[in-house]
């Protein structure tokens, strides 16, 4: 199911792996892509917690020093790895010597600590999340529109951002802090069952229950957290609402509904938050009171050995330092154990889109289509096109259409009759399920995508444009348009008026939804976009829905220029949009069900003589010589 | 760079150009700054919002009080016990010592546990009382003030500025006095013990604290870039998945992915930036703990070889010290929250001390029920004080008269209907209603009596029914349909999926636009309005759906005062007068076949009109 890729630039990205289905697999599959970094990133961390282990140990090492000088009775100091110093060294020295070792180990950490931090930023800021982003990216521009109409476009956006941080989240802060986790446990724990093997057991005696705690806590917060997000979301899209519906608010006299529905929503959030303070204040507590009870046995325990001799102050103070550490690596498994689940739930998002079939794709060879002169380009012909989306009801069923090329053919019907998805799969923005399509007698699952896209230009009934300048807007489709094309095709789509009379011209910077521009202008602005490229085909889905009819009169006219000598389909509710069209073609139900000249079909009595009675009594109540001229 | 607006077209939502009035708070609520110095004020006025709670506040008060004690208590308990009977090997006096140390830790958590439950209690109070005050100021605000301000930035007031508020309240205030009485009690306890050795640990703290004040500027700037080009990223991908369409229609999958493979370029390398800051600082911050550490112990240890100081001192030190320095860090973070907190704070207030452009005159009376007659005498508006909207406008509509305005876009036409329903007041000149001078009634019984429906046909997540209800929300679900039968929509609304409960999504998601228009014209119906107010949407929905609105419509406004601005020649003909607008002048009016036969400029309008329209049905 993995369709040929149309960009082969990926070299760098981690190849693909054998696609199991957990993708608990997928990021270790990507982590092993970056194995020699990670492992690199790996041993500062070794060396790191060898140093933080040698300073503690020594610092204990100097109490010693100071106590046995004092107190001849007590044990001298157990230097680490049999390094005692010579016996004639002072007490003075030898405490200088601990004390500065505790020094050069603490810059030594310093520096380690740097390299890691910049060693991992690079592997994590600087390769894997762009590579990645880029990844996910590139395969989202190549997915079909049906994907972008499942999934909202915040949830999209958010697979690009957020959960590619967070898949990220898996090599740092899982894998990472795992291996940290599981090796420092080991080590404390070998420092600690070397320094005394009871007093050990009994200080990690209570662990467990820290432990119980913490998964209690999570488990019985995460339904409330969860209660509590979905709460506060109702509280945001009803401020929201209240803020872009303030028009109906006001008119309708409705302020006080209005505050009182916010406020149940308001006191709701507060109300429910109770009980999670009731759990969050409990918890805190109980956890450090764990904590002081470990404290409790060791001090405890430790005083007995003290007093036997089995062990020195200084080695306690070291021990009572060790067992924080450990019991702060115990608390952090909490921590790692819910990277995992937001990172696996991320993958799964993030995997599904770089998973995700391409499911129109250019040919392994494609043809091109054939080199005709420009007045014979465009000939279009449905051969039995059936068109369904997603295996749903057929949207389209056993189109048949001829059109020549250079002829303007209208499709006209009722919403959800089919014209737009017709209009779709000329340039493949879907694919039939049966039957063909062929321009200028080429299939178009045999051309080159990008070729086909091309020769195809498209205005929608409403057009995106981008923040960019009206310029660069138009050359959208060619970046590298000169400045005479640009100017050229403004021209035919009767722009070039407008945008000179703006005072920065084509140099315009338009804002987001081009809101600076009238809905006409956007419209020629559109259409200059679709004819940049002068495609042999001229695809206009209902280009005048979303304006009134004044300005659809102007957008009607720019209209008539830009479609000379190309083969032009324009779908279109209102007969307005409909003149001077060679042929009318009715669909109803995905079916054709009439099609001919406007004459013809008025003459028919059918559908479009039914419909176009009905507009016209909108428009003309009576026969108004006066008026129509 | 982007000059003045070049051209006079508006976005479909916003109902009116930018205005900017003299309103002086108006540009801190339009700067998104991210901290604020501290600043006694807000801190009063927050304060001030904590005064319903004064009980809960008080004993929250006195919790931390207790609680910056116990602490280094229990730290110096621990000490104590390793210093004096452990070391002594006195294992009785030890064993009581760690009793009154569990004890000790005990009543510790106990008062952690009513400070963290009364701050978080605390915390949300304020941040209720603050969403509600919110809202309701915006309640109160002037149309022309929604116009103005993003709606994203009205929502971050009771989203993001609300959150860190919270934290304030809940954190920082006791965070702080907790981290800065462990710190006094730590520094007390060591002055005892023996003061030369303190002041070496005091000659550290300022240093620290420099250090951290240096990286803390340093990264709150590496963040804000981070944050800026992450934002970039983000509209940058909108965009594409916006525009897929157009990225796929235009074959530009490789030039996108070339522009936003730069982008994430440089969004990295922002990144790897903030990460070399705190690769630097982190380690600094480690060391110099260490490096106090070491210092501590060969000074103090010096001093305890030569008979200067006790070893007991010397471990005492070792973990006062600890509990003194680890509050630095700790304060640290919290100013920085507060910082933050008084950026949200400031942006809360100026929004709820924005004061309304206008409202309703002192002695402003409530309308009595209306007739609907309607007249404007030489009104005139401007949003912006020297770009006139509408120029001395005078016109007259008896009661049940339909009025339709025409005109270009920037005409003026939704002007005048927002003068009328005193969304907005005029500049100049007076609008009556039955001879009542809009300017002394209340906007509330006014808008009791006037419906709308607007173009972009506005519903709220939940029911139609309850969208319905939103016109008048005493009507019963039995006259909600009884209305719809008689705008003979019945069977429109019946063939949703759970009929008049059917569910709608944000905005009204998942209904045709033809479908949105009937619930907006059944909601008018229900406020049973004695002027109705109508926006013609522009967008064409087919035809046969087209006849069926057209019925309502006539249903709908029949035997009230409607003021349609209208698109659709067949709504502008069966007007009772048209007024023709030109730049905010009237420069025509009359009825339908008066101006036709006048011959001006409206008559050249409806030929270009029916030129488009008709044309294809002109045989």
């Amino acid at each position: 199911m993995d369709l040929p890729h149309p960009d082969r630039r990926r070299a760098r990205t981690p190849p693909r792996a054998a696609a199991p289905p957990n993708p608990a697999w997928r990021l270790l599959a990507l982590a092993w892509h970056y194995r020699a970094a990670c492992l690199g990133v790996f041993a500062f961390q070794v060396v790191l917690l060898a140093l933080g282990l040698g300073g503690l140990g020594l610092s204990g090492v100097a109490i010693d020093v100071v106590r046995h000088a004092l107190v001849p009775s007590t044990l001298p100091a157990h230097w680490p790895l049999g390094l005692t110093p010579p016996a004639s060294w002072s007490a003075g020295g030898a405490l200088l010597v601990a004390g500065g070792a505790v020094l050069v180990m603490a810059a030594l950490r310093a520096l380690l600590l740097f390299g890691y931090a910049i060693a991992s930023g690079h592997l994590l800021q600087m390769r894997i999340v762009p590579e990645l982003r880029l990844r996910v990216f590139q395969k989202l521009q190549r997915l079909s529109f049906r994907f972008f109409d499942d999934n909202a476009s915040g949830s999209i956006i958010n697979r690009v951002t957020g959960d590619v941080q967070s898949v990220r989240a898996f090599i740092d802060g899982v894998l990472f802090q795992g291996a940290i986790m599981l090796l420092s446990l080991a080590v404390y724990l070998v420092y600690m069952l070397r320094a005394h093997v009871t007093l050990t057991l009994a200080c990690l005696a209570p662990t467990p229950v820290i432990w119980l705690i913490t998964s209690v806590f999570s488990r019985r917060t995460r339904a409330a957290y969860e209660r509590n997000r979905a709460l506060a979301d109702a509280l945001v899209l009803g401020m929201s609402e209240g803020v872009k519906g303030v028009r109906i608010t006001r008119i309708f006299g409705r302020a006080r509904e209005a505050f009182d529905r916010f406020q149940q929503r308001n006191v709701a959030v507060r109300d429910q938050q109770e009980a999670i303070f009731r759990r969050v204040s409990r918890f805190g507590p109980a956890v450090s009171f764990v904590t002081a009870v470990d404290t409790a046995i060791l001090l405890g325990y430790g005083s007995r050995l003290v007093a036997r001799q089995a062990m020195t102050l200084g080695e306690l103070v070291v021990f009572a330092g060790v067992l924080q550490q450990f019991a702060g690596q115990i608390s952090s498994m909490a921590g790692i154990w819910n990277t995992l689940e937001q990172s696996l739930a991320a993958a799964r998002r993030v995997f599904e889109v770089v998973d995700a079939p391409i499911e129109i794709a250019s040919p392994p060879a494609p043809r091109r289509l054939p080199d005709l002169p420009p007045e014979r380009r465009g000939a279009v012909r449905f051969e039995g096109v059936s068109f369904a989306y997603g295996g749903g009801p057929p949207v389209l069923s056993g189109i048949d259409l001829e059109v020549n090329a250079g002829q303007c053919v209208a499709l006209f019907g009722p919403t959800g009759a089919g014209k737009s998805t017709l209009l779709g799969l000329i340039p493949r923005f879907f694919d039939p399920v049966r039957g063909r399509i062929r321009i200028d007698g080429v299939e178009l699952r045999q051309l080159e995508l990008d070729d086909l896209r091309r020769n195809v230009g498209v205005v929608f009934q409403e057009s995106l444009l981008f923040r960019s300048t009206i310029a660069q807007n138009i050359a959208f489709g060619h970046p590298e348009a000169s400045a005479a094309a640009i100017e050229r095709a403004a021209r035919t789509a009767g722009a070039h008026a407008f945008i000179s009379a703006l005072p920065d011209g084509y140099e315009t910077r338009l804002e987001e939804g081009a809101s600076n521009l009238s809905g006409g202008q956007r419209q020629r602005l559109a259409l200059a976009r679709a004819l940049l490229l002068d495609p042999a085909i001229l695809l206009l889905d209902d280009p005048t829905a979303a304006v009134d009819a004044l300005t659809e009169d102007e957008i009607l006219t720019s209209l008539e220029g830009a479609r000379a000598g190309r083969t032009t389909f324009i779908a279109a509710n209102r007969l307005s949009a409909l003149r001077r069209a060679d042929l009318i073609v009715v669909l109803e139900h995905g079916r054709v069900a009439e099609q001919g000249t406007h004459a013809a079909l008025m003459a028919a009595r059918g559908l479009y003589f039914r419909a176009a009675s009905l507009q016209r009594l909108g428009a003309e109540d009576e026969p108004d010589g006066q008026v129509a001229s | 760079m982007s000059g003045p607006s070049p051209s006079p077209a508006k976005s479909r939502t916003a109902a009116a150009p930018v205005a900017v009035p003299a309103v002086p708070s108006a540009g801190a609520l339009l700067s998104d700054r991210e901290q604020r110095p501290l600043d006694l004020g807000i801190i009063r006025r927050l304060y001030g919002y904590t005064r319903p709670y004064a009980r809960l506040r008080n004993v929250l008060a006195l919790l931390v009080v207790l609680r910056s004690v116990q602490l280094p208590l229990g730290v110096w308990a621990v000490a104590q016990i390793i210093s004096g009977p452990i070391s002594r090997h006195d294992t009785r006096a030890a064993t009581l010592g760690i009793l009154g140390y569990l004890a000790l830790a005990a009543a510790t958590e106990l008062t952690f546990v009513y400070r963290v439950r009364l701050a978080l209690r605390l915390g949300e109070a304020v941040v209720h009382d603050l969403r509600a005050r919110v809202y309701a100021h915006l309640l109160r605000l002037p149309l022309a003030f929604f116009a103005r301000t993003p709606a994203g930035r009205l929502i971050a007031r009771i989203t993001s500025d609300v959150d860190v508020v919270r934290t304030g309240v809940q954190d920082v205030a006791f965070v702080s006095i907790v981290s800065a009485g462990n710190m006094l009690v730590s520094a007390a306890l060591m002055l005892r013990y023996d003061w030369k050795l303190f002041l070496i640990v005091l000659v550290m703290a300022p240093g620290l604290w420099l250090l951290l004040r240096h990286f803390r500027g340093r990264l709150s700037r590496a963040y804000r870039a981070q944050q800026e080009s992450f934002s970039r990223v983000t509209a940058s991908l909108a965009e594409s998945v916006n525009g897929i369409r157009e990225i796929q229609g235009f074959a530009r999958q490789d030039v996108n992915g070339g522009l936003f493979g730069q982008l994430i370029h440089n969004h990295a390398r922002i990144n790897m930036d903030a990460a070399k800051h705190s690769a630097v600082f982190q380690p600094l911050l480690e060391f110099n703990g260490q490096l106090f550490l070491s210092l501590l112990v060969i000074i103090g240890g010096y001093r305890a070889l030569g008979g200067h100081m006790e070893l007991a001192t010397l471990i005492q030190f070792l973990f006062l010290s600890n509990a003194f320095f680890g509050a630095i860090p700790n304060l640290g973070t919290q100013y920085n929250q507060a910082l933050g907190a008084m950026a949200g704070a400031e942006r809360i207030f100026a929004l709820l001390d924005s004061p309304p452009d206008w409202q309703d005159a002192p002695g402003a009376v409530d309308l009595p029920p209306l007739r609907g007659r309607i007249e404007l005498r030489d009104v005139s508006f401007a949003y912006q004080r020297d770009r006139p909207v509408l120029s001395n406008l005078s016109f007259r509509a008896e009661p049940g008269q339909t009025i339709a305005l025409v005109g270009h876009t920037g005409s003026g036409k939704s002007t005048v209907v927002n003068l009328i329903a005193k969304l907005y007041l005029p500049t100049s000149g007076a609008i009556l209603i039955d001879d009542h001078d809009l300017a002394a009634a209340t906007g509330q019984s006014l808008h009791r009596q006037i419906a709308c429906v607007t173009q972009e046909n506005f519903l709220y997540t939940g029911t139609v029914l309850e969208n319905v209800q939103v016109g008048r929300p005493e009507a019963t679900a039995q006259q909600v349909r009884e209305a719809a039968r008689r705008l003979d929509v019945l069977d429109l609304i019946d063939a949703l999926p759970q009929g008049f409960d059917t569910p709608l999504g944000e905005r009204g998601a998942g209904l045709s636009l033809g479908q949105r228009q009937v619930i907006c014209f059944l909601r008018a119906l229900v406020a049973e309005p004695r002027i109705l107010i109508l926006d013609e949407a522009t967008s064409s929905v087919d035809t046969l759906t087209e006849a069926r609105l057209k019925v309502a419509l006539a249903r709908l406004i029949a035997g009230r005062t409607s003021v349609i601005v209208a698109h659709r020649l067949s709504t502008i003909r069966h007007a009772d007068q048209i007024l023709l607008l030109e730049h905010g002048r009237l420069v025509e009016s009359g009825t339908h076949d008066a101006l036709v036969a006048r011959g001006g400029r409206y008559a050249g309008m409806v030929r270009a009109l029916a030129a488009s329209h008709g044309a294809a049905e002109s045989r």
